[in-house]
């Protein structure tokens, strides 16, 4: 009992490498930050491009939606596996696009920020869906009904409505990203579970690994309380909303 | 007789193998009120959408004001022709369940299209809605957001808010079916007044005494045609066709 203890609780070890285990997990965090305000955006460009209505515009809608399946399809290391070894070597792109060093982060931090934002935008797309399917057709009806295109129906009517549906399923995407941030470890980004597996290959012993653990916990558990918070208030606001209906 | 302001002919309208209109032809002057009664499935509120396409119909022509609005290769899908366009901002529409926009307040509700699709100014959108709030009673409620209202006010509010783009036609689609009866009448009171400043206006309803009093025509409709027409003292009281006095007697004996 006291090898397992050792081999995962080494206080000793955790605190030797605290440093450099939380550095690592600050560029989970910073990755973690700048996909998710892309994926966000990209995820409702997505979801905005599969409701385009009319006959003409099927090409678009089927490429999105074939674009929105497969790249949920495939494993999101090996989407990272394909941009992190394939673009340096597409030698008709500019130095600046192949290996990008932008903002004083190394190449593989953008391509992981690319990867996670095309995978996670398709996953994201779906939950913007999901809310945009829930708006009422009515309410598109009144709009078109009042003389607004498509476009300033989705923008005034449709899409705000459709967030405030969606908060929980989104925060979950949202918990989801924060940890496959790790799977940017396989190309030599720095990050907790790089750092980690460094120290386990040195010492044997699994108690950084667990410590990059722990730090995803603090962040990962209270979220999952907030998303439990957030469909007890929704539910909440739909038998409210009924009653009201009623009345 | 003066160019019609509505006038269809022959249209038709399926969804799937259903046929919900079977050829209907219908004549509405400037300034009259018709209302279109018939059971439920009879193709009334499909008529009604085919009106201002949010239903385009399949065959048959649509003129508004004497405007083709049916034509051209765009006719079918309804979308992204100019006679969307043309349609949606002379035609104004309330439906059964109201369809306010809920993260707007009242005000917002009847400003958005103006500033929107007719690019008025905010303030220029803002007096217009105000007064229009005021005549249908509402003078009290600009800041409110609709989940507040009463099924009563809210439905005012969408009279007003489809007013605000100053249509020349307007369609009511059950406006009042979905409301608690003691609600009913004030929206009934703000419909007769709009009739009486000359609104042209297509109701479909239940409400026989609406029809009785306020329309200048009475269509019944059932199985995608139009049974019998006329005027409502006619159709209501000596009905000619069998299927007009069944539903007649159906309804009245509630």
């Amino acid at each position: 009992m006291s090898e397992f203890f050792h081999q995962y609780f080494d206080f000793h070890i955790m605190g030797a490498h605290f440093s450099e285990v939380l550095d690592g997990f600050l560029k989970n965090l910073l990755l973690f930050a700048v996909v998710v305000v892309l994926a966000l955006a990209w995820g409702l460009l997505l979801a905005l491009l599969r409701q385009l209505p009319g006959k003409k515009l099927i090409p678009i809608r089927g490429l999105t939606i074939a674009y929105i399946d497969v790249l949920r399809a495939i494993p999101l290391l090996i989407i990272i596996l394909l941009i992190s070894g394939g673009i340096p070597y597409l030698n008709f792109l500019p130095k600046d696009l192949r290996i990008p060093q932008w903002f004083g982060q190394p190449d593989p931090f953008w391509y992981g920020v690319l990867a996670l934002t095309l995978v996670y935008g398709a996953y994201m797309a779906e939950v913007y869906r999901a809310g945009i399917e829930a708006v009422p057709r009515g309410q598109i009806e009144a709009a078109r009904s009042l003389g607004m295109s498509h476009g300033q129906a989705m923008r005034h009517i449709v899409v705000p409505q459709a967030v405030t549906k969606i908060p929980a399923p989104m925060l979950n995407e949202v918990i989801s990203l924060l940890k496959d941030a790790t799977l940017v470890s396989v190309v030599a980004y720095g990050e907790s579970v790089l750092v980690g597996r460094e120290v386990l290959a040195e010492t044997f012993n699994s108690s950084a690994v667990l410590l990059a653990g722990l730090m995803f916990l603090a962040i990962t558990l209270p979220g999952a309380r907030i998303v439990d918070k957030l469909i007890a208030r929704n539910q909440g606001k739909i038998t409210r909303g009924a009653h009201i209906e009623v009345a | 007789m003066a160019e019609a302001m509505v006038r269809l002919e022959e249209i038709h309208k399926r969804f799937g193998d259903l046929e919900v209109l079977k050829g209907v032809n219908l004549d509405v002057a400037k300034g009259e009120v018709v209302c279109i009664l018939g059971p439920s499935g009879s193709g009334k509120s499909t008529l009604l959408r085919c009106v201002n396409l949010l239903e385009p119909p399949e065959r048959g022509e649509i003129f508004l004001e004497g405007h083709d609005i049916c034509k051209g290769p765009g006719s079918g899908t309804g979308e992204a022709s100019w006679e969307l366009d043309f349609v949606r901002q002379r035609v104004g529409m309330v439906f059964q369940q109201f369809n306010l926009f809920p993260h707007k307040t009242v005000l917002e509700n009847v400003t958005l299209a103006p500033r929107q699709v007719l690019g008025k100014s905010r303030a220029e959108a803002e007096s217009k809605a105000k007064a229009l709030l005021e005549r249908v009673g509402l003078g009290d409620k600009f800041g409110q957001y609709p989940e507040r209202l009463s099924g009563g006010q809210q439905q005012r509010v969408a009279i007003a808010r489809a007013l605000a783009m100053e249509p020349h036609v307007m369609l009511f689609d059950e406006v009042t079916s979905a409301l608690d009866p003691e609600l009913v009448k004030e929206v009934l009171d703000t419909m007769r007044e709009l009739a009486g400043e000359g609104m042209t206006m297509l109701v479909v309803t239940h409400e026989m005494g609406f029809a009785r009093e306020v329309g200048d025509q009475v269509v019944f409709m059932d199985g995608g045609v139009i049974v019998e027409q006329g005027r409502p003292a006619d159709v209501l009281d000596n009905p000619r066709e069998e299927r007009t006095k069944k539903f007649l007697g159906r309804v009245l004996e509630r």
